[in-house]
């Protein structure tokens, strides 16, 4: 299967610019590319270093396009080419809603959160997110 | 990498109003550091970490998993379980011949020795509600499962659920002690009464907390911007904090109040606990845990909402965690020689100098690249240990 590699869009802007995610609330964080968009938001928010966290997440397709059933959250720091020591379970909440939990970054520095997901046609489609964990 | 500035510089942006604030009054002391020693060898973005290494001492963390946590009945006979031999298979042995107060409940040996020599160096009690995984492994996700283990082990107090639940009930004061605990007499059911009695010494045990340090005055004179206060802190200990921030990046992973992240990490150290025999470390914590009935996830958390048991639901079992032992608090260093999983560093200076040399062939091929040689000089290393001797209390 043909991996497509998103580079992200990353517009830091809030979520009242996009309709995307707007029922996320403050504090959301947006990710676009190809017309997909992912609106994430942290709980707690800053994320923590060393505790766990959750995330809320909208996940909207291009128009015409079938949302997924199903969402893939991980996070990884390229740096020291590890993951994290906890696999988070994601929730399906309809309508393109998910809620991620079990997430923990172990370590401060650089991290990437990644969404992966597959579009109607079974082509895996993946956003991700550089946060700098101080 | 980001361009560190000396504490005095103006605050960086992401800076929030109080740590602003603090940085101006840090600068008005680094203006007169000329006429009076001060935090020259720190950095205005070390402020946050500094603080986040405090206050101590925090309040007991609540553990809900233990119906009888912070219970006086229970840490009571919590206490007494700890110090009596009864429990163990030769009636010769309880927790505190391994766990000494005076070496902050260590035992000063390499490996620990009950029935027979164990694998890993005896870990020092202190601070347990904080912690979020048991053992070097990590093998409990919570402090009574952990204070089941030795009970239960061959080769530490060689005991079996019966003969600790026989026990109890046919020792009068440890019959008495369960019944004040527990407001009721020991049953018949073995396994739930010896879980009560871990769960009576996990109460005890969670009320040994490291007492404050020359560190902790520190911090709390950075945090109150008290350049007097600040400046006692020893030149050499500053130096070491600084290095203990920056290049030595030890605070990658020892951070927060207990320098701890809680989790586990791969130092290049050997693999064997005996020759032919590998020490799997995380990689059979995990296991364990996953198969334990002990476990957060199991029958015997007290806590129906099962609140604390996010990591145990969520932790992932990968081949990297092979060789990983649990980063240890840095609190009361000084008590709780020898050093490492397997006791192989009598001292901190043979500590450092595994981190100065570290064998990089030793480290997984997809271990973490932040491992590096520190090539420390003599200077280094000895303001390293000004540093970390400060994370202990004064006697």
């Amino acid at each position: 299967m043909k991996r497509w590699l998103l580079a992200a869009a990353l517009t830091g802007g809030a979520a009242g610019a996009w309709a995307c995610g707007e029922a996320l609330g403050a504090g959301t964080r947006t990710l676009a590319a190809e017309g997909w968009q992912i609106a994430w938001r942290a709980a707690p928010s800053p994320v923590p270093v060393g505790k766990h966290f959750a995330l809320d997440i909208a996940l909207c397709a291009p128009a015409g396009q079938a949302l997924p059933a199903a969402l893939r959250v991980d996070a990884t720091m390229p740096e020291h080419k590890h993951g994290m020591n906890y696999r988070p379970s994601v929730q399906a909440k309809g309508a393109g809603l998910f809620r991620a939990d079990g997430l923990m970054f172990h370590m401060p520095g650089r991290w990437e959160l990644v969404f992966e997901w597959r579009d109607a046609t079974g082509s895996a489609r993946r956003l991700a997110q550089p946060l700098t964990v101080p | 990498m980001a361009r560190r500035h000396r504490l005095g510089a103006p605050a960086g942006a992401a800076a929030d109003g109080a740590v602003k604030r603090l940085a101006a009054l840090l600068a008005t002391v680094a203006l007169l550091a000329a006429a009076e020693p001060l935090p020259s060898a720190l950095h205005d973005e070390d402020i946050p970490r500094i603080l986040a290494f405090g206050p101590w001492p925090p309040p007991l963390q609540p553990d809900p998993s233990n119906r009888v946590w912070s219970q006086p009945a229970a840490i009571d006979f919590g206490r007494q379980l700890f110090h009596t031999p009864a429990l163990s298979a030769n009636g010769r042995i309880a927790c505190a011949t391994c766990h000494q107060a005076a070496r902050g409940f260590s035992d000063g040996l390499p490996r620990g020795v009950g029935l027979a020599r164990g694998d890993r160096n005896t870990l020092a009690l202190h601070d347990l509600d904080l912690q979020r995984w048991y053992g070097w492994d990590g093998a409990n996700d919570n402090l009574w499962a952990q204070s089941l283990r030795p009970l239960l082990d061959a080769r530490e107090m060689g005991g079996s659920l019966a003969s600790v639940a026989a026990t109890v009930r046919a020792t009068p004061a440890l019959r008495q002690g369960y019944r004040a605990a527990f407001g009721s007499e020991p049953g018949a059911d073995d396994e739930r009464v010896a879980v009560d009695v871990a769960k009576a010494m996990a109460a005890w045990q969670a009320t040994l907390r490291s007492g404050r340090t020359p560190f902790d005055d520190f911090r709390d004179a950075v945090a109150r911007a008290d350049r007097e206060a600040a400046a006692r802190y020893p030149q050499a200990a500053q130096r070491g904090l600084a290095l203990f921030l920056g290049r030595g990046r030890c605070y990658t992973c020892h951070l927060g109040p207990t320098f701890s992240n809680d989790e586990f990490h791969d130092l290049g150290l050997p693999h064997f606990a005996e020759p032919g025999r590998v020490d799997p470390g995380r990689h059979g914590g995990i296991r364990k845990l996953q198969q334990s009935r002990y476990n957060l996830l199991g029958p015997f958390n007290d806590d129906p909402a099962k609140s604390t048991a996010t990591s145990t639901a969520h932790v992932a079992l990968e081949h990297r965690h092979y060789g990983e032992f649990k980063v240890p608090s840095l609190r009361n260093l000084r008590l709780s020689a020898p050093y490492f999983h397997d006791g192989s560093a009598a001292t901190l200076r043979e500590v450092l100098r595994n981190y100065s040399e570290l064998n990089e062939e030793r480290l997984h091929a997809d271990g973490e690249r932040l491992l590096l040689p520190l090539h420390l000089s003599p200077q280094e290393t000895e303001d390293l240990l000004a540093f970390l001797d400060s994370l202990s209390e004064t006697p």
